[in-house]
C-alpha cells in the first residue's frame, strides 16, 4: 500500500507538469445535432451495487436517447484516482465522471474540465438546485462541476446498543463537555465491552466545525490555513483530557478492528462522521439500520453556523470531450432526472436536485438523514472553499496523529508541530 | 539463479544422510528428535497460521469482520463463494480469472521467447556495440517504472491500444524485461562453449545452435523464469489498472479490488474468498513446473 501511495504521488505530481497547458473550450456549437450517433465514455467509483445502478440508469437514458452509446468503467476510489491522473497527462479524461470535492480544485485549475457555464439552462437543467447548492462546483469563478447528492457532518448513535448495554440516547446538539461526560456514562455502563464513542479530536472535521463557529474556515479562498498553532494545540490537548478519562474506546482497541471502525464493529456507540455512512455501518454491523439514529454533533457555541452541506459526490465532463452537448445530457440525466433518482435512491448520497430527488423512493435510513439535514437547518452555513489542493493528504495526517496521541507516541506539541511542517510542505507544492 | 543453487546444495546434503546417519540418531536419542520436531511444528505454525486464517475467514459473513479476530468464524456460511461465483456488475468471476490467465500465459510465452533469443545474442554472439547495449539493459533495470508510465500511457493512447492487452505485454515480446535476459545471459555463459564448437563443426548456425544445443540446456533457467513472471503478471495491478478500462477485460488483481469501496459497503467476506481463490492457480502452477525445475537440475550433469 505504502508503494501505492507513492506511485500515487509521482504520478500526481508529473500529471500536473504535463497538463498545465490546454485551450479554452468555446463552449456548445450552435450546429449540435442531438440526434447524430455518439459514443461517450463514462467513469464512476463504486462497488457492485452502484455499478448495476449506472447499468440500469444508462438503459433508461437510451431510451430517451437511443443515439448516444454510453459506455461506462468503474473501479474503487483510490484506483479510479489513480487511473484519472494518468489519464489528465494523456488528456485523455472520459467524457462524464463522477468526481470527488477533493480532487475537484486540482482538475479545475489545471484546466481538465468543461466549463459548464454556457451548457447550464439549456443542455442541463438547474430548476433543481438552490443557489448554494450550484455554487459548490465552482472554483475561482468557473463552474466545473454538478453536485449530485449532499451529506452534512453528523453524529450516528447505535440505539440497539445502547439499549443492550444499558446506555441513555445522547439529545444531540450538547456543549463538548457534556458529550464526552455522556460517553464516560456509556462506558461505564459497557463494563468493557462497549464504549461511548471515539476520541473526536482525530478527526479533522471536529476541528474545522469548532473553527467555523468561530467564524473562520480550515482554509480561506487563496488556500491559506485559518487556524494557528494554538488553536491546534488547545483542541488536541482536549482530546487528551476525554482519553485520560477513559470515555472512549482506547486506540488499540480501534487497531485492531480496522479497517471497520470502531461504531462499524459494534463496539462504540457513537461516532462522528459523514450522514451517507449510514448504510456502510448498518453494513459492517450486519445488522438493519433501524437501531441506528442521528444526532446534531455537539455545538461549540451556541448559534453558530458550524455545519455545511458538502457534496457527496459530482458530476463532471472533461475539457477534452469530443462531444460536450450530448456529455452534458447525460449529466442532465444522471443528476437532475426523475429516472436516475427511482434508479439510484440514496446509493450517491441524499439528492441535490429537487427533480431528482423526487423520483427516489426515500427507505427508513435515508429518510433519517432527509429528517436529520432538516433539522440541523439553522446550523447550516455557506460552505467552504472548495478544498486546497493535496487536501485528502492533509485529512490524512490529521488521522494519523490523531491515532499516535491515541497510542501515546507523540505528545500533543510534538503532533502539532508534524501537522504544520506536513501542511506547509502540501501547501508550497 | 539462487534456488537453482539452492536446491543444488540441499540436494547435496540430504543425499549422504540415508547412509550412515541413522545409527548416529539413534544413538542420540528419542528426546532430542521430539525437540527437533516440536520446534519444526511450532515453526510451521506460525508460517501456516495467516493462511489458516484467510481460509476460515472466507467463511464468517462480512458483519464478523472485525468483531472475531479469532480463527473460527461464529456463525461458518458459505454465502461469500456464492456472492463471488456471481462476480461483479454482471460479469462472472470466471471471466476475470480467464483474462488474467490469458495475460499471465501470453507474458510467459512472450518473456521466455524473447529473453533466450537476447540471452543468446549477448552471450553468445560477438556483435558491434554488445558491451554498450548490454549495460543499457541491465541499466533499464534501475529505472522506476513511476518515470515512464505517463510517457508509455500517452504512446499507446495515440496508437489506440488502451483498453487492449497489448500494452501489458507488447514489452515482453521485445525483450525489454532485463531481469530474464540477464538470467538467460548467465546461464547461458555457463554452458561450455565446446558444445556450441562441436555444433559448429558439424555445420550448424546460429539458429540450428540456439534450437538443438542452448534451449534444451536452458530449462532450468527457462522454468525458473517462467514461474517468475507467471506470478508476477499474475499478481500485477498497476499495468492492467492503467491500461484496461472495460470491466470485462479486467484482469483479477483490479476485479478484486471492487469487492472493496470504501466510500459504500466493502464486502470483506466476499474480498477473502476471491483472494483465495485467486492464490489457486498460482499455486498450481508452481506445483507443476516447481517438479520441471528439480527435474531439470537432476538431469542437467553436464556442469559438474
Amino acid at each position: 500500500m505504502k508503494r501505492f501511495k507513492i506511485t500515487m504521488a509521482v504520478v500526481a505530481s508529473a500529471a500536473l507538469l504535463l497538463s498545465g497547458c490546454g485551450g479554452d473550450p468555446a463552449g456548445p456549437r450552435s450546429d449540435f445535432d442531438p440526434n447524430a450517433p455518439v459514443t461517450l465514455d463514462l467513469a464512476f467509483w463504486g462497488n457492485d451495487t452502484r455499478a448495476g445502478f449506472y447499468q440500469s440508469a444508462i438503459a433508461k437514458f437510451n431510451e430517451k436517447y437511443p443515439n448516444i452509446t454510453v459506455n461506462s468503467t468503474f473501479l474503487a476510489f483510490p484506483e479510479f484516482w489513480e487511473k484519472r491522473q494518468i489519464e489528465a497527462a494523456g488528456r485523455d479524461l472520459p467524457d462524464v465522471m463522477q468526481f470527488d470535492y477533493a480532487y475537484l480544485r486540482q482538475y479545475s485549475q489545471n484546466r481538465l474540465l468543461l466549463d459548464l457555464k454556457p451548457y447550464l439552462g439549456k443542455y442541463i437543467k438547474t430548476d433543481g438546485f438552490t443557489e448554494s447548492t450550484l455554487g459548490i462546483g465552482v472554483v475561482n469563478g468557473v463552474t466545473t462541476a454538478l453536485p449530485v447528492g449532499t451529506n452534512a457532518w453528523a453524529m450516528f448513535t447505535n440505539t440497539a446498543l445502547l439499549g443492550k448495554s444499558g446506555g441513555t440516547p445522547y439529545a444531540g446538539g450538547t456543549s463538548w463537555d457534556e458529550y464526552a461526560t455522556w460517553m464516560g456514562s456509556v462506558t461505564k455502563a459497557g463494563g468493557g465491552a462497549v464504549w461511548g464513542g471515539t476520541d473526536p479530536t482525530g478527526r479533522i472535521q471536529n476541528f474545522e466545525i469548532t473553527l467555523r463557529a468561530n467564524g473562520k474556515n480550515l482554509f480561506d479562498d487563496a488556500g491559506a490555513p485559518q487556524f494557528t498553532k494554538a488553536e491546534l494545540t488547545a483542541f488536541w490537548s482536549g482530546g487528551a483530557q476525554v482519553r485520560g478519562a477513559g470515555a472512549t474506546i482506547p486506540t488499540k482497541r480501534l487497531l485492531e478492528v480496522a479497517p471497520k471502525s470502531g461504531f462499524g464493529a459494534g463496539l462504540t456507540a457513537s461516532e462522528l462522521t459523514w450522514d451517507n455512512f449510514g448504510a456502510g455501518y448498518a453494513g459492517d454491523l450486519g445488522a438493519d439500520a433501524s437501531g441506528l439514529a442521528l444526532a446534531a454533533p455537539p455545538v461549540t457555541k451556541a448559534g453558530a453556523k458550524d455545519l455545511y452541506l458538502k457534496p457527496s459526490m459530482l458530476h463532471a465532463i472533461a475539457a477534452n470531450s469530443e462531444h460536450p452537448e450530448a456529455a452534458a445530457l447525460l449529466v442532465d440525466f444522471l443528476v437532475n432526472s426523475q429516472e436516475a433518482g427511482e434508479v439510484f435512491g440514496t446509493n450517491r448520497g441524499l439528492p441535490a436536485s429537487s427533480t431528482h430527488l423526487a423520483g427516489v423512493k426515500l427507505d427508513p435510513l435515508s429518510q433519517k438523514i432527509l429528517d436529520y439535514e432538516t433539522s440541523i437547518k439553522d446550523r447550516l452555513g455557506q460552505a467552504p472553499p472548495v478544498p486546497v489542493v493535496g487536501y485528502g493528504s492533509i485529512e490524512e495526517k490529521f488521522r494519523q496523529l490523531g491515532e499516535e496521541l491515541g497510542l501515546g507516541t507523540v505528545t500533543v506539541e510534538q503532533a502539532v508541530d508534524q501537522f504544520f511542517s506536513e501542511l506547509d510542505t502540501i501547501l508550497k507544492k | 539463479m539462487t534456488t537453482i543453487e539452492q536446491e543444488h546444495e540441499t540436494a547435496g546434503r540430504t543425499a549422504p544422510d540415508t547412509g550412515p546417519a541413522p545409527r548416529r540418531g539413534r544413538r542420540r536419542g528419542l528426546a532430542s528428535t521430539i525437540v527437533w520436531y516440536l520446534t519444526l511444528l511450532v515453526l510451521a505454525a506460525v508460517v501456516l497460521y495467516p493462511l489458516v486464517w484467510l481460509v476460515l475467514a472466507t467463511l464468517k459473513p462480512s458483519s464478523e469482520f472485525g468483531r472475531n479476530s479469532g480463527m473460527l468464524p461464529w456463525e461458518p456460511t458459505l454465502d461469500n463463494y456464492a456472492r463471488v461465483w456471481d462476480g461483479i456488475a454482471g460479469i462472472p468471476l470466471w471471466r476475470y480469472f480467464l483474462n488474467s490467465l490469458i495475460v499471465a500465459s501470453l507474458a510467459v510465452v512472450g518473456t521466455l521467447g524473447s529473453s533466450a533469443l537476447a540471452g543468446y545474442a549477448f552471450a553468445r554472439v560477438a556483435f558491434k556495440g554488445s558491451g554498450i547495449l548490454f549495460a543499457a539493459m541491465i541499466g533499464t533495470l534501475l529505472l522506476p517504472f513511476h518515470v515512464i508510465i505517463i510517457p508509455q500511457y500517452i504512446i499507446f493512447n495515440e496508437l489506440d491500444l488502451v483498453d487492449t492487452y497489448v500494452p501489458l505485454l507488447i514489452g515482453k515480446y521485445l525483450g525489454t524485461e532485463a531481469f530474464f535476459v540477464f538470467l538467460m545471459v548467465q546461464f547461458i555463459r555457463n554452458i561450455p562453449r565446446e558444445l556450441d564448437e562441436a555444433a559448429r563443426i558439424d555445420g550448424a548456425g546460429h539458429p540450428r545452435i540456439f534450437r538443438s544445443i542452448i534451449v534444451p540446456l536452458l530449462r532450468p533457467a527457462l522454468v525458473t523464469g517462467g514461474i517468475f513472471s507467471f506470478i508476477w503478471t499474475w499478481n500485477d495491478f498497476l499495468g492492467p489498472l492503467i491500461y484496461l478500462t472495460s470491466p470485462e477485460n479486467y484482469t483479477l488483481p483490479v476485479a478484486l479490488r471492487l469487492y472493496n469501496d470504501a466510500t459504500s459497503t466493502s464486502d470483506h467476506g466476499a474480498t477473502v474468498a476471491a483472494s483465495l481463490l485467486s492464490l489457486i492457480p498460482v499455486l498450481l502452477f508452481f506445483l507443476i513446473f516447481q517438479r520441471l525445475l528439480i527435474r531439470g537440475v537432476a538431469t542437467q550433469g553436464l556442469k559438474g
